[in-house]
This record gives C-alpha cells, structure tokens and sequence, in this order.
C-alpha cells in the first residue's frame, strides 16, 4: 500500500489534462486526501502544450515532490517539453496513448528506464465510448483509477455535477470513458501493486490556492478596498475579491495602470478604511512610488507581491524568489516597510492576516511576498481555525487627543493615533513631504531625523516576534536548512529525509524577512556548523541580506538557482552532505602542516 | 432642533502662510475656493482635499479640509480611492498642469470615464513654477524656457478639449482675474454630481509671460454668459474649447444636464443589494470547503 502517489500529466491544449487534474484533486479533497496540484503551460493563450501534476497522500502534502510515481503522457513532444516540471525516475510507472506508435522499449527518456510501460490505446478508447477524442482525460483518470485504487467515487461525483447541465447522454459516455480506464487498467495489472491507502476519515477539506486565500484572508480581515491592475501570476485576488468584497461594504477598482491601483488603495486607507492591492514584480517597480508615500504618511496598507521570474518580464507564469532585495530595499529614501513571507497555501491565510494586523498596528506598508508556485496551485487542507485569530484595527484618536490633535505626534512606540476624514476634530494633512508633529510641511533638518526614527521605532517589536518564524527538527542539530516561501515546503520534506537518514538537522523557516529579527538567528546559529540557505534565485537573496546584518556560521551556504526549476527533497539532503564534506575538508585543510 | 452654524471663508483658512510668490494666481484660486466651500456648507472635517506636487499642489494645507500633499501626478488616483471608500465626503483633486497632464496625464481619461463625483481643478500656468521655469504641457509652441531653448518644438495639450473628448460631464475654465465668477464655477462644479473638471488660467508671477499675467487676463477674457453659450451643448462647448491658447473663455463650457451615474453611486447601490449574501467573516473559508 502507498501513502503518498505523484502523478504528472501532458498533452497538447485540446486534451484537457489540466481539466483531469482539477477532477482529480476535487474528487481527492471529497475523499479526505491531501493533495497538491501545480499547472504548467507553455506560452500561448490558448492551445499549446500544457500539464499538471498532482501529489496525494495521507499525511499533509509539504510540496509537490520530486520524481513522478506515474507519468502520463497524450504524446511525447509535449511531455518532453515539462523535463524539468514532470522528472521520470526509475521507479516511474509511464503511461502513453499507443497512438503515437512509439513502442514501449523505445519511450523517448533518455537514460531511464522507468519499472513499467504501457501504451494504452487512450484516443481509441475515447472514441469508441463518448465518440470522439475529448474524451481522452477521462479514460485516463479511469486508468490512475484502476491501476492506483483512488478516487473512483469522488471522480463519478464531480462528473455528475461537472456535466449535469449537458443533459444524460454526455454523462453516460462519459461515464463509459471513465469505466473504459479502470477495466483496462483491471486487464493489465502493475506488476508491483501501488494502491493508495484510503484516507482514515473523510473530514471536511478546503480546496483553494494561495492568491484566493489571500483573498479571503483579506475579507476576513476586514480589508474594504482593492485597488490594483491585472498581473500574471497575481490576478486571482482581485478577482475573487471583485466577487465577494461588496458584500462587505467594500470596492475594487481595477485601476489604469499599477501606480493608480495602488495610488486609490492608499487614498481608502487615508479615508480609514481597510486597503490593499496585489501584483507581481514588475507590477511592483511601479508600485514602489506610492510604497515610499504610505511610509512617510505613516497609513496602513498591505502589498502583495506574487513572485515570477525576472527581471523585467522574465518568466510570466514560473516561480522564483528574485524580488527579496526589491521588497526589502526598493525605494528612495529611508523607507519603513516590514516584509512577510507564505510558506504554503494554507499559511498565506495567516500570513496575510498578520499583514493587515502589522499595517494596522503601525500604520505601515507591509509586503506580502507569495510566489507563483503557492500562489497558483491548488492544494487541498484542513479546514482553518479562525477563531485563533485577533483583527487589529488602527489606533484611532480619542476625545482628548482630538482636543489638540497632533496627526504625527512623536510617542515612545513612534505609533501616533491616527484620524480619518469624516472625523470632527482630526483634520490634518496628509504629505508626502517631510512635515511637522501636526502634519506641516517643514524642511527642518531636526524634524527629519526625529521623523523618520520615529518611522522606523515603530518596527521594534517585531524584531522580538518570535512567532513569526518556525525551527523544526532537533534544535540543537549542528546542520540547517534556511528556506523561505514555497521553497521551505521543499525543505521541510527534505528535514524528514535527512532525519530518517540520521543527519542531525533543523530548519529555519522566516515568515518575517524584513526587518531581520538578529536574535533569532542568533540562537538558531549557536549550534550550527553547516547548512544551507535554500532558495529560487540566481544571487541567493535570503543568504545575502543575512549576510549583511549578521555573522554567519562558516559553513553556511546558499543553495540556490533561477527559478522554474523547483527544488527537489532529495536533491536538498544531498547537497547538505556536500556541504558537511567540504567543511570537513576545510578543517582538514587548515590542518595540514604547512610545506 | 438648533440650526447648523453658518460657515464662512474664514472657517477653511488654516494658520499655514502659502509658500507662493507674492502676485501668483493661485491666492485668487484659494480665495475663491474657500468662499465656494463656504457657500456649499459643509464643514472642513467632511472634505477630503487631494493634490500632487508643484505649487499649486500645496494648496490642500492652506485649508482647513483633510488634505493630502501626494507625490507628482498622483492626485486622481488617490482622490478616487477616497471618495469610493468614503462616498459620503466631498472629495477635491487639486494641481498644475504638469502635475495633471504630464506625469499624472494618464490618470484623467480614466477618473473622467469613471464618472467618481469629484472636482479635480487644475491650475494651469503653461510652466513648471516650482523648479523654476521649464516647459509644460500646456507651454505655448515656440516658447523659450530654460528646458526649451531656441523655443518649444512640441504643441500644447488643450485641457479643455482633451476632458470634454474624453466625455467630462462638466468642464469650465476661471481665472482669478475674475474672482467672484471663479468663485461660482467651483461651487457649481463642487455640486454637480459626477466628475467635474475646472480649468483655472492661474499666472505664474515669476516665470510666466506678461501675457498671461492678471492685469492682461481681464481685458482679454471672455465670459461665457456674455457670449450667450448654451453649457448643456455639447458640440458648441467642442468647439469653443479648440481655440485654448489664444482666447479665454470663462465659465462653464460644458455641463451634462442629465448627469450620468456615478460610480461611487453604483458602488453604494451594488454593496446595499449584495450585503445579504454576505458569509460572516470569520465563515469567509466556506468559500473553499468541498462537499
């Protein structure tokens, strides 16, 4: 029995894999699996190759694995185009349509031979249950069906509701298709049964990906205006909020141009209320104007940032983590802006929770830095516990305050209560420009300086905040991991593996980036001898940024690449072994007697 | 029931000295705003006063109204976002010509066709004032400056016919040669509901030409109402406005008299009917769960 299954999955446009995949882990997530799904497309609108991989299992899925357990190719250009996305391994069950008359010893892999092969006569099949070739994603679930024990239920279910409306006919033979797989599947058993374990308990499960519950944290956080301008791969929290946020008394406004969505999302929040907006990075180099004006004007206003491949346009629809250093210094000037970063759909919640609580509490922009790999795939979990949460609203002046009220009044936290318009007695004005305790423009030097401390103090406390970071494994292991974003899931599972490897190892996993919580690391640094900083971007930025605000342990490295290249678990585990080897040899080497 | 206190100029003059040079158009742009805030009534704490940045710019923190000095060009998209997260205020948009149709140009076309009621006044010397003396937009072809030497190569863009094309549901130009009549169109642009746009030939004392200076601006201007121009047509107030630059006209030149929709309206009108949908928030991941 197996507990954990990768299915990869590519086809020409027309073929409707991704289409299987959404049915798969739908009927997963009514099951009581795990699971993860990640889509991959090449670059047209419409047809063109595409593909998608789904892990499920029992446990919580941390990432969307390495190596495939099966493969499923509708033909071989297309499959061969997602080699880094859909890796064949030795252990690698491959399925292909028979159609392509490719012969089994000759799948075009090179260097592997995958444990079984089978060419399945998948259009064929299509054909002659529903009469044409459409049908080929639903022979094939009925193969991932028969051949891995999962979701015959949950499939039939979906299929009901997916095609209610297309009246009894199309569902029968798509039904017939379905059946089709699992009897050949049934006909030609594996050689070595890889059946999924079923799940102890259904339970309820959410279904979701990281921009719609960042959405919905959003919501749930009371945020009432999104200002913001459509971006590969951030798009879906406007759209989900363009859904829902007028029932809460709220507005989008999908504005002319970046710097205007996030202009009229500071103007709400100027006006009191709730405000965000959301793009990717070349969304956010625009951005970065009106970023500078919510930190002198002190107003809360939360940015999300989904991360793609850059410079520039760079990779529209991949993942990276290349724009660390732009959250953290982007901007002229000496600009306030805390930095929080997802590790998983499921923590996005939390993460942009936390978000609006900071930009609440001190009046601040704050960056939300997701990634297109979280941001974009679909995981099913646990349901969430909101009552765990506290929403924190601005400081608002009281009666007394407004007596003789002072908009930037300098207070030991640097956090002054902060009116809005519509609030007799708090007029003030609002400025880009330096400005005085009542908000006056001024060009005093003093002021400057007292000003902008005041700006920063406010951060503080955030360097002491603990809970914002996570340690796994043995805290007092000589080996880490560092990882951030969508990157940590892959070190989390690597941790195990190296544990179950007997490597004495723990992970550090910062949701806060920015400012660097020193002491944190400092403790975490105390028994560490090697390790390394995981993540997706050529310069290693995590790695770097620590660097310049802390000594580092000497055998600490980066381990990091360009993005569209998910890190692997295992490959994680073997390179902390290079790691320890080449700090054994270093010691060694400062051994040798000198010559 | 006690009768709300009656507001006069004086009650929207803050304490902060203006930083313009002495003679600048802009004080009569200021005067007349505050006696047309005056005349509309409602008090400072209820107005939301958005700018960018240049000289006029700084003229929300010579009111008592929440203000917001912004950064350059930025005034629309900030005022917009206000007035839909606050419809209930009244909400100006204040800068130069610069500010409004060069770097913050791109921004009106889309404030026009929302339709957000708010009044966005430009104050348009043809030259940036604050950095002493180079072309703008709105600069006259030919003219030297300190950017344009041996003359301005480029046309002028024409504030006027650019928001009516754009379909401005009311447009007007003022000058504060004439501070009573300025007076009057920015309180009537204030009422009108919907996106109103004013026009002030506001003279740059410093670096403008004589032309253009207040004492040459009252034998040249030509108000509207002496003209016999009818503001409800549309063509007329097209035609009129394509002669920007070398006849100026004071007034009203266009008001829609079936003011369209706004859409701070809509958004109002849309959360009122949604609001019973609405999961409790702390319910919102609902949305998710898969039966």
């Amino acid at each position: 029995m197996t507990r954990d299954l990768i299915i990869g999955m590519a086809g020409s446009g027309g073929d409707g894999i991704v289409s299987a995949g959404e049915s798969l882990i739908a009927a997963c997530a009514a099951e009581g699996y795990h699971a993860i799904m990640t889509k991959s497309f090449g670059s047209q609108i419409r047809g063109g190759e595409s593909s998608c991989r789904v892990r499920l299992a029992i446990d919580p899925v941390l990432n969307p694995g390495g190596a495939l357990d099966v493969a499923v190719a509708l033909n071989w250009e297309d499959f061969l185009k997602f080699g880094a996305e859909l890796p064949v391994g030795g252990e690698t069950v491959v399925i292909y349509d028979s159609a392509t008359g490719v012969p089994p010893e000759k799948v075009p892999l090179t260097g592997i031979s995958p444990s079984e092969v089978f060419a399945v006569p998948i259009g064929e099949m299509a054909r002659k249950a529903t009469g044409t070739d459409k049908a080929k994603n639903t022979v094939v679930l009925g193969l991932l069906s028969g051949w891995f024990g999962i979701v015959r239920d949950g499939v039939m279910k979906g299929m009901r509701k997916k095609l209610a409306k297309k009246g009894a006919e199309v569902l029968e033979a798509n039904e017939r298709a379905f059946q089709a797989g699992i009897d050949y599947a049934a006909a030609h058993p594996l050689r070595t049964s890889r059946t999924m374990e079923k799940p102890a308990r259904p339970g309820v499960k959410l279904l979701t990906d990281g921009n719609d519950i960042c959405a919905a944290a959003a919501i749930f956080s009371g945020c009432q205006f999104f200002g913001g301008y459509p971006i590969t791969p951030s798009t879906e929290v406007m759209q989900l909020l363009t859904r829902e946020i007028w029932k809460y008394g709220g507005a989008v406004l999908q504005a002319e141009d970046e710097i205007a969505g996030i202009g009229a999302a500071l103007g709400a929040s100027f006006a009191g209320k709730k405000s965000m907006t959301a793009t990717s990075g070349p969304g956010m180099s625009l951005k970065t104007e009106v970023l500078g004006l919510a930190s002198i004007a002190e107003l809360p206003l939360v940015i999300v940032n989904v991360q793609r491949g850059g410079p520039s346009t760079g990779m529209p629809t991949k993942s990276e983590q290349s724009d660390l250093f732009q959250a953290v210094f982007s901007g002229h000037g000496d600009v306030v802006r805390p930095v929080l970063a997802p590790t998983t759909v499921s923590d996005t919640f939390d993460v942009t929770v936390e978000a609006f609580n900071l930009a609440e509490k001190y009046q601040t922009p704050v960056i939300v830095l997701s990634d297109q790999e979280i941001a974009q795939r679909k995981e099913v979990i646990d349901p969430i516990d909101t009552s765990r949460f506290t929403v924190v609203d601005r400081l608002r002046p009281n009666d007394a305050e407004l007596e003789d009220y002072a908009r930037f009044r300098l207070t030991d936290s640097g956090v002054s209560p902060i009116s809005h318009p519509g609030l007799e007695g708090g007029n003030y004005l609002g400025a880009g420009i330096e400005h005085n305790e009542q908000g006056d423009p001024t060009a005093s030097g003093a002021m400057h300086a007292k000003m902008t401390a005041k700006r920063f103090r406010k951060l503080d406390p955030l360097r002491e905040r603990t809970d914002l970071f996570r340690i796994e494994g043995d805290p007092e292991a000589p080996l880490a991991l560092i990882s951030w974003g969508s990157t940590a899931g892959v070190c989390r599972e690597a941790l195990q593996l190296a544990r179950a490897e007997r490597l004495k190892v723990k992970l550090l996993v910062p949701y806060l980036l920015h400012p660097i919580a020193e002491g944190v690391y400092r403790r975490f640094f105390e028994s560490v001898k090697a390790g390394l900083v995981v993540e997706q971007s050529y310069q290693g930025q995590l790695y770097r940024l620590l660097r310049t605000q802390l000594d580092l342990p000497k055998g600490l490295r980066p381990f990091c690449r360009t993005g569209a290249n998910p890190f692997r678990p295992r490959e994680v585990v073997d390179t902390l072994r290079e790691a320890v080897l080449s700090l054994q040899r270093s010691v060694e080497d400062a051994r040798q007697p000198q010559e | 029931m006690t009768s709300l206190p009656t507001l006069t100029a004086k009650d929207f003059k803050s304490d902060l000295k203006p930083i313009w040079c002495p003679g600048c158009g802009d004080f009569g742009v200021l005067q007349a705003l505050y006696r047309a805030l005056a005349a509309i009534g409602r008090p400072p704490h209820e107005i939301a006063f958005i700018s960018g940045i240049g000289c006029s710019s700084r003229i929300p923190g010579y009111t008592t109204a929440y203000g917001f000095n912004s950064v350059h060009g930025r005034a629309l998209p900030i005022a917009q976002g206000i007035k839909l997260a606050r419809p209930e205020l009244l909400v100006l948009a204040a800068g130069g010509d610069g500010d409004g149709f060069s770097i913050g140009g791109g921004h009106v076309p889309h404030a026009i066709r929302r339709n957000i009621d708010i009044t966005y006044i430009v104050m348009d010397n043809q030259i940036y004032g604050l950095t002493k003396g180079q072309l703008s937009p709105t600069s006259p072809k030919g003219l030297h400056t300190v950017t344009s030497g041996y003359g301005s190569l480029e046309n002028p863009i024409n504030p006027l016919l650019y928001t009516l094309a754009y379909g401005a549901p009311f447009v007007a130009q003022g000058t504060p040669a004439d501070m009573a009549g300025l007076a009057s169109i920015l309180e009537e642009a204030i009422r009108y509901p919907g996106f109103s746009f004013v026009n002030v030939q506001s003279p740059c004392v410093t670096y403008g030409e004589e032309c253009q200076q207040v004492k040459a601006q009252k034998t040249k201007m030509k108000p509207l109402a002496s003209l016999g121009h009818d503001a409800s047509n549309l063509l007329s107030a097209l035609d009129l406005s394509r002669s920007y630059g070398t006849e100026l006209y004071t007034g009203v030149l266009y008001r829609n008299p079936q003011p369209p929709p706004s859409m701070d309206a809509q958004v109002v009108e849309r959360q009122q009917r949604l609001a019973q949908g609405a999961l409790p928030r702390e319910r919102i991941l609902d949305l998710f769960v898969q039966k």
